[in-house]
């Protein structure tokens, strides 16, 4: 091997660490006994404990924040694929004016900074009456995940080749048809990904659930920064079997379809 | 069965007209091949007849109907594509069958119907496999066994053969010339590929920036070319040409004369002539003109000399047991009877 390529070898297995390193510590501290924890030297060693998740996990807050967030999510997911993935395949296939406007608009929203919706919708939410809901947050949300859905939905579709497309017209299938049994099909491992990336996105997010939610509709991210407010005396192990929980829904969808959302972001085509 | 046939059809894409007036009749059992360069218009009229791409202008009747407005499904056509497009997401016999299963007929009829299909083309053990676990010319072959399945009136080509490799693209092009005298459904064939039109082809449409040039069997278009772009276009190794002027019974540059074949009035012409059709001659032959060697590239069976006479550059194809050293002189003679005249400037032929 070349000196430069063992330099570079080095560099990123250094990178790796950077990233995974933490992680692993939050692992093991979310089974560590307080008196394991509070330790001059940090130990790699001892012997686990099932008290930190079984604290939270029996904790009302965490129950009814883990069912906020999953239904929460889960709706605008859904609802976000009901509407993006449609609206991609339009944007791919049909290239006018008001197409590429609707483009750019979803990318737009990807470059608005959170707090520019926060307060706004705050106000909006207010004065309907419907602050610290759930609908209010599934529709603040489907913002988050349409865009997301569309903007990494597009390249999927505009990867079907048109031929493709055309055959099946020949085939005597109409737009819906050469939709659902044609294009879509092709494209599903990528526009899996992308509802799967926003629903990550919407579980992690933090600053629009903190701003329009106060109790009954609070999510996951909240309730676990909340076990941090307790003063100096910071219950770690607590923390970060939150964490563990917290980690655990987007870590199993990227396991499933991870493969899939590295050619989402790349501009290869499978089929080449 | 179906003839088609195109009425002054148009196309433009905005203000960009592709094709201004093409008007073609075609009968039933013909096989018509679109034969021109890369971009001259054969595909926009394939589409337009597959109605994969709307008509401007004009009529389009396929079996004596108005189809202009009917989608592709309507028309009673099949495609093959240049890429293939299959479906990757299913297996070569969902491939075959989906247009069956969509128009709703019976398993039993499918299965019927698939049978022959699959025979004729050689898919029975690929038939449970995805595309993209055949090479390409398997996958042509599904494809035109999913053209096949739908017993359409009308089969179209488009550059069916283009993405394979050579040998690959004999094997099948003869084996789209037998399915054509089994099934002896009309079909329209496009490519760029004289061989593939020549072998192929019924009828020769020849096409040149979005209009016809000529149109025939591939020998009336070989041994009479109507045009400059005709003559030019048809043929490997390509037509010689030599600009000459006609005068006086003779059609000369000033450096080297020949015999005009049939009187002609004074003006520039366009001497064509094969390069099978010019012969190496001894000195002192009547007629005999004298040329110096250039190159000489073996084609195995012959031998194609470049030569230059005077002003004038042109091929020769000898048998290959012929020896001539690059730079040697040499006296060629032209076959009289294969002289193809062409009136320089409108590059339309000139007959007696
Ligand atoms: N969608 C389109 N928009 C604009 N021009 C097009 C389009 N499709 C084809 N053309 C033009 O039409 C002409 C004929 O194209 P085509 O029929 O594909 O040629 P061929 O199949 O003979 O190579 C070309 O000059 C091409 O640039
Ligand atoms: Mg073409």
């Amino acid at each position: 091997m070349r000196p430069g390529t063992l330099i570079l070898r080095a560099v990123l297995i250094l990178a790796g660490l950077v990233v995974v390193i933490p992680l692993l510590w939050t692992l093991l501290n979310a089974f560590k006994t307080n008196a394991d924890l509070l330790v001059g030297t940090p130990k790699l060693f001892f012997t686990p404990v099932w008290d930190n998740m079984d604290y939270v996990l029996s904790r009302r807050s965490v129950a009814r924040a883990l069912q906020n967030s999953l239904i929460i999510c889960s709706s605008a997911v859904v609802i976000g694929a009901v509407l993006g993935v449609p609206a991609a395949y339009v944007i791919a296939r049909i290239k006018n004016r008001a197409t590429r406007e609707a483009q750019f608009f979803a990318l737009s929203l990807r470059f608005m900074p959170p707090v520019a919706v926060a307060i706004p919708m705050m106000v909006i939410w207010i004065s309907l009456g419907m602050y610290d809901s759930r609908i209010a947050l599934i529709v603040t949300y489907l913002t988050i995940t349409i865009s997301i859905t569309i903007w990494l939905s597009v390249p999927a579709f505009e990867r079907v080749p048109i031929a493709v497309e055309e055959a099946a017209r020949v085939d005597r299938l109409g737009p819906y048809a050469t939709f659902f049994r044609v294009a879509l099909p092709i494209a599903r491992m990528q526009v899996l990904s992308a509802i799967a990336f926003s629903f990550i996105l919407v579980w992690n997010e933090f600053l629009l659930a903190l701003m329009l939610t106060t109790s009954k509709a609070k999510t996951l991210p909240i309730v676990a920064s909340e076990m941090s407010q307790l003063g100096m005396n910071v219950p770690w192990g607590i923390l970060n079997a939150a964490v563990v929980l917290l980690s655990l829904p987007p870590l199993i969808l990227l396991a499933l379809v991870g493969r899939g959302m590295n050619t989402a972001f790349s501009k290869k085509s499978p089929q080449d | 069965m179906a003839t088609v046939e195109c009425r002054s059809v148009r196309k433009s894409y905005g203000e960009h007209e592709v094709i201004s007036d093409f008007s073609l009749s075609i009968e039933d059992h013909e096989f018509v091949v679109f034969l021109g360069p890369s971009g001259c218009g054969k595909s926009t009229i394939l589409r337009m007849v597959a109605g994969l791409e709307d008509i401007t202008g004009g009529d389009l009747m396929i079996g004596g109907r108005r189809v202009n407005d009917l989608d592709p499904g309507d028309r009673g056509i099949a495609m093959v594509f240049q890429n293939y497009a299959l479906y990757p997401h299913m297996s070569v016999r969902e491939n075959i069958t989906f247009a069956l299963e969509r128009a709703g007929e019976t398993k039993d009829m499918i299965a019927r119907r698939l049978a022959p299909v699959v025979e004729t083309l050689g898919l029975q053990v690929y038939l449970n496999r995805k595309p993209t676990e055949l090479s390409g010319g398997q996958q042509q072959r599904v494809a035109i066994a999913r053209a096949m399945i739908k017993t359409p009136e009308v089969f179209l080509f488009d550059e069916p053969l283009s993405n394979l490799d050579a040998k690959l693209r004999g094997h099948l092009r003869v084996e789209i010339a037998r399915l054509h005298k089994e099934l002896r459904s009309t079909s329209i064939y496009v490519t760029h590929d004289q061989l593939e039109a020549m072998t192929l082809a019924d009828r020769i449409v020849l096409m040149n920036a979005g209009r016809i040039e000529q149109m025939g069997t591939p020998e009336e278009i070989y041994s009479r070319p109507a045009t400059l772009f005709a003559a030019g276009f048809i043929g490997t190794p390509g037509m010689n040409f030599f600009n000459l002027v006609a005068s006086g019974g003779k059609l000369t540059d000033g450096e080297i004369s020949i015999d005009a074949p049939f009187p002609l009035s004074e003006r520039p012409v366009t001497v064509g002539i094969r390069p099978g059709a010019i012969s190496l001659v001894r000195d002192g032959m009547p007629g005999a003109i004298p040329a110096i060697a250039d190159r000489d590239e073996f084609h195995g069976e012959t031998r194609l000399l470049s030569l230059t006479a005077g002003r004038q550059s042109f091929m020769v194809a000898v048998p290959a047991s012929v020896r001539v050293a690059e730079g040697e002189q040499v006296f060629v003679s032209l076959a009289p009877d294969q002289l193809h005249l062409f009136d320089t400037e409108s590059g339309a032929r000139i007959d007696a």
